[in-house]
């Protein structure tokens, strides 16, 4: 299936129940456990459930295994295996071109590279492209390639292979969601000279560089793009430090080291081959049994931790805990003002004062997530944060709504309007919320009833969630959206983006439809004054944050928990995809 | 027969079998149980007056103490509140779906038992296409094409029991009619329905009566299980099977979250077995 969304992650799945049975059985007998048997007959299904309950006695009596202690991690050691476990959705293609979701990101930056990177800082840095220089008009940037670089499978990394994946992206054919998006301002490209490719612009674009750091973007060979899309979606080709080896659908996809690797980013700790020998990367949704095979010592590394599984890690030695939350927007909850109740900035405005959102999160988040007043990510330098205009506020919420006609109350304690109940239709994504998130609605459900709001929380599985968003069904949503700079808030506040795209989805779905925040957005995504695009992007958040279509909730969360023995293990400060690049074991 | 010779006989019986009709301990736990439960499904605010919905953030994931017996959930919710607030829909989904099976049950066992070969053999085959696949498979299905709910989810557990109902009676009623006081009922000219429901019926049904009390046990188990599955009864509803998911997520680090729920899922399906199996027994005994 193609995800539309892009790089919407797809959070644990959990309702498998033979997960479980693998915490028992993992715990039983420390042996490893297959996670993908079904079953036979449903009496056992039923016995299991049941027997759950007593099962959660004797778990809270285990602990991790005991592991020796590092004191002193030394130089680096080549060799090993480590395995990956995620809780996203296992990939329909390996190719982050198609389509280009999260998942896909996490694991093809272990195989594929961008033509710029990312550091820490926020600044864009080398990486298969040494420098660029684009034209005083902005309308041509020519990208100087390195010359010493060949993709795993022979071919020449040049600037005939950079036109190659623009192409590639831009092919209908691909179905690219991201990468296609991100290039919408790239009218061609043309090879200058084998090591120079120079992009020529429609219009300005201040955020090509940050589109093109992104892994949905990355090159790949272009003879192995030539092959059928199928077969290129099992094994992708790129530069990369590991090789995509075998892909064993529903159960693992098994990477080797490529020892011919010249080619890190410029801000990576060492320089050559990975030192791993070889990632075995698994999919396991079920978030106890995912920390259940972390702390059996069966992987090495979980992504999607929950966070009362960091609160232990914290307090475990053997465990480390990774935070790297994502960039583009917040979590947030955006309220669609397309349609009745939310068309009425007061009711927008009652409904975020009647939600107590900080105690939700402290008391679900237990201090591993916090609270978000902004559109954007923290990690982005341009984001702007109002506290002022989202504290718990009922009363102020009750005079909002008498101001706006929903002063009448029913006999269930809801606000009445012309017989018309206060409802908000809520669609959850069990996908991509985890398990505390979906508390965390349910928590200001409770706290939005007293001021007079019916919230109905439905929790949907991924297609029929994106059916209720498509047919306009919904009046509150959360749908975090991962992408480089602040060019994010184009795609998820121009009124353009209230038109679905051809596979139906549309990322404005707060649809916010002001003239005012398109003209802001527009001119800053043309302006490559540095200062004078963050202050148009400031004013448009302003705007944004004054309307009151949005309640930020926290950072999109991205905790990692790893084994101690596990060294070097880092995000990109790209999109905070895991590299295990300069990861390796010290055991 | 008189009560008096009823009871005389049910004397001598008891006598000859040498088993007296003492209340085990297991009855008499049953019993207790089930009170406990009828209460707190008729009345639940009797036995915990708090709000089941009701949140509380910063008493969140407190562990089983004084304040509260069976701790609090991930928003500081009271589980025993819950538990007890959610009998209501482990024993409504648990008689409600049984009563849709046995009652589809009754009428497709006598259809196939009384309206002659066709439909006899019609009726069969369908009932072992049904057979065919699992309960909960069957129940799964019909929350597919339906989608998921409280009702769904009673209707689905009652169509997949309903097969084996059929079964059972279609059997009895055969069984039956061919007894001798149906012959007379024949002989004496009453007509067809009027045998069937003042002779047939009463004396098919009445076994029937036990294998419904422990089709209830077995039918909160399946409502509990398609809850947990997340298609039946949605968050934060009270139920267990939803109780027991939610807390899944925690069990490392909050047990009581799902261990109350699954042990009441066990206890109340113990105790519908227990209290059937009684019943049987006193039957038997008649």
């Amino acid at each position: 299936m193609l995800q539309i969304g892009p790089s919407i992650d797809f959070g644990p799945i959990h309702y498998w129940i033979e997960s479980n049975n693998c915490i028992l059985v993992g715990y039983t007998s420390g042996k490893e456990t297959h996670s993908m048997h079904t079953w036979s007959n449903p009496h056992r299904a039923v016995r299991a459930v049941t027997g759950l309950a007593l099962a959660g006695l004797f778990l809270t009596g285990c602990t991790a295994n005991d592991t020796s202690n590092i004191a002193d991690t030394g130089d680096p050691v080549s060799g090993g295996t480590l395995t990956y476990a995620s809780g996203d959705a296992e990939p329909s293609c390996l190719d982050p071109h198609v389509g280009g979701n999260f998942p896909q990101g996490m694991i093809a930056a272990q195989y594929l590279e961008s033509l710029v990177s990312r550091n820490s800082a926020g600044q864009i840095i080398p990486w298969l492209a040494e420098s660029w220089t684009p034209s005083p008009d902005g309308l041509t940037w020519d990208f100087t390639l390195r010359g010493d670089v060949s993709f795993t499978d022979g071919t020449v990394f040049d600037a005939a292979a950079v036109q190659a994946n623009i192409a590639h992206l831009r092919n209908p054919t691909t179905l690219s969601s991201t990468g296609y998006l991100a290039l919408g301002k790239v009218a061609s490209t043309e090879v200058v000279s084998p090591t120079v490719v120079r992009f020529i612009m429609t219009e300005p674009d201040s955020a090509l560089l940050e589109s093109l750091s992104q892994v949905w973007l990355a090159m790949e060979s272009p003879a192995a793009l030539e092959r059928s899309q199928d077969e290129n979606c099992v094994a992708p080709v790129g530069t990369g430090p590991f090789i995509v080896d075998s892909w064993v659908k529903q159960s693992a996809i098994t990477l080797v080291r490529n020892d011919d690797y010249v080619s890190p980013p410029a801000d990576a700790d060492h320089s050559g081959p990975a030192y791993l020998d070889q990632v075995i990367w698994r999919f396991i949704p079920d978030s106890a049994s995912r920390y259940a095979a972390l702390q059996a010592g069966q992987v090495d590394v979980i992504d999607n931790a929950q966070p009362d599984t960091i609160v232990q890690a914290t307090q475990s030695d053997s465990i480390e805990h990774l935070d790297s939350p994502r960039p583009g927007s917040s979590n947030r909850i955006e309220l669609n003002s397309g349609k009745a109740p939310f068309n009425d900035v007061r009711v927008r405005e009652a409904f975020i004062r009647s939600a107590n959102v900080d105690d939700a999160v402290s008391s679900l988040f237990q201090g591993t997530a916090t609270r978000s007043y902004s559109a954007l990510s923290s990690v982005e330098s341009t984001a702007v944060s109002d506290p002022t205009l989202f504290g718990y506020d009922p009363s102020a919420a009750a005079e909002l709504l008498d101001a706006a006609g929903w002063g009448e109350t029913d006999a269930d304690g809801y606000r009445v309007k012309d017989g018309v109940r206060l409802s908000v239709q809520f669609p959850v994504s069990t996908n991509q919320s985890i398990p505390a998130e979906q508390s965390v609605f349910e928590q200001i459900q409770a706290t939005a009833k007293e001021t007079g709001f019916e919230v109905k929380l439905a929790p949907l599985d991924l297609s029929s969630w994106y059916a209720a968003l498509a047919t306009n069904d919904y009046d509150a949503v959360s749908a975090p959206y991962t992408k480089v700079g602040p060019d994010v808030l184009r795609i998820l506040y121009h009124s353009d983006s209230i038109v679905p795209a051809p596979s139906g989805y549309f990322a404005n779905l707060a649809q916010v439809n002001d003239p005012q925040i398109d003209e802001l957005l527009t001119t800053a995504a043309s302006t490559t004054d540095v200062a004078e695009r963050t202050s148009l992007y400031a004013d448009a958040q302003n705007r944004i944050l004054a309307g009151f279509y949005i309640l930020p909730l926290y950072d999109q969360q991205n905790h990692y928990l790893l084994r101690s023995d596990v060294v070097g293990l880092r995000t990109l400060p790209t999109v905070a995809v895991p590299t295990l690049y300069d990861a390796w074991l010290n055991r | 027969m008189s009560d008096l010779a009823q009871q005389a006989e049910l004397t001598t019986r008891s006598g000859q079998s040498g088993q007296p009709l003492r209340l085990g301990v297991a009855e008499g736990m049953a019993g207790v149980l089930g009170l406990f439960l009828l209460i707190s499904a008729v009345a639940p605010q009797f036995l915990a007056p708090g709000d089941p919905l009701g949140i509380d953030p910063l008493a969140a994931f407190a562990p089983p103490s004084f304040a509260h017996g069976f701790g609090t959930d991930e928003s500081g919710r009271d589980i025993y509140t819950r538990v007890v607030h959610g009998t209501q829909y482990s024993l409504v989904i648990g008689v409600a779906a049984t009563a849709i099976g046995l009652g589809l049950g009754i009428v497709l066992g006598t259809l196939a038992g009384m309206l002659g070969r066709v439909v006899d053999f019609t009726v069969n085959r369908f009932l072992e296409v049904l057979f065919a696949f699992p309960g909960l498979l069957l129940a799964l299905l019909f929350i597919l094409v339906f989608g998921p709910g409280v009702a769904t989810a009673t209707i689905a557990v009652g169509l997949s029991t309903a097969p084996g109902y059929a079964r059972i009676i279609r059997g009895q009623l055969i069984a039956v009619r061919g007894a001798a006081f149906v012959e007379a009922a024949t002989v004496l000219g009453r007509t067809r329905w009027q045998i069937l429901l003042r002779h047939i019926l009463p004396n098919t049904l009445a076994p029937l009566f036990v294998l419904a009390t422990l089709g209830v046990g077995q039918a909160i188990v399946w409502a509990a299980t398609l809850s947990y599955l997340g298609l039946g009864a949605e968050p934060p509803t009270a139920e267990w099977g939803a109780m027991l998911s939610a807390g899944r997520t925690y069990i490392t680090s909050a047990w009581w979250m799902s261990f109350f729920p699954g042990l009441f899922i066990v206890l109340t399906a113990v105790t519908a077995t227990v209290l059937g199996r009684s019943i049987d027994r006193r039957m038997r005994h008649a």
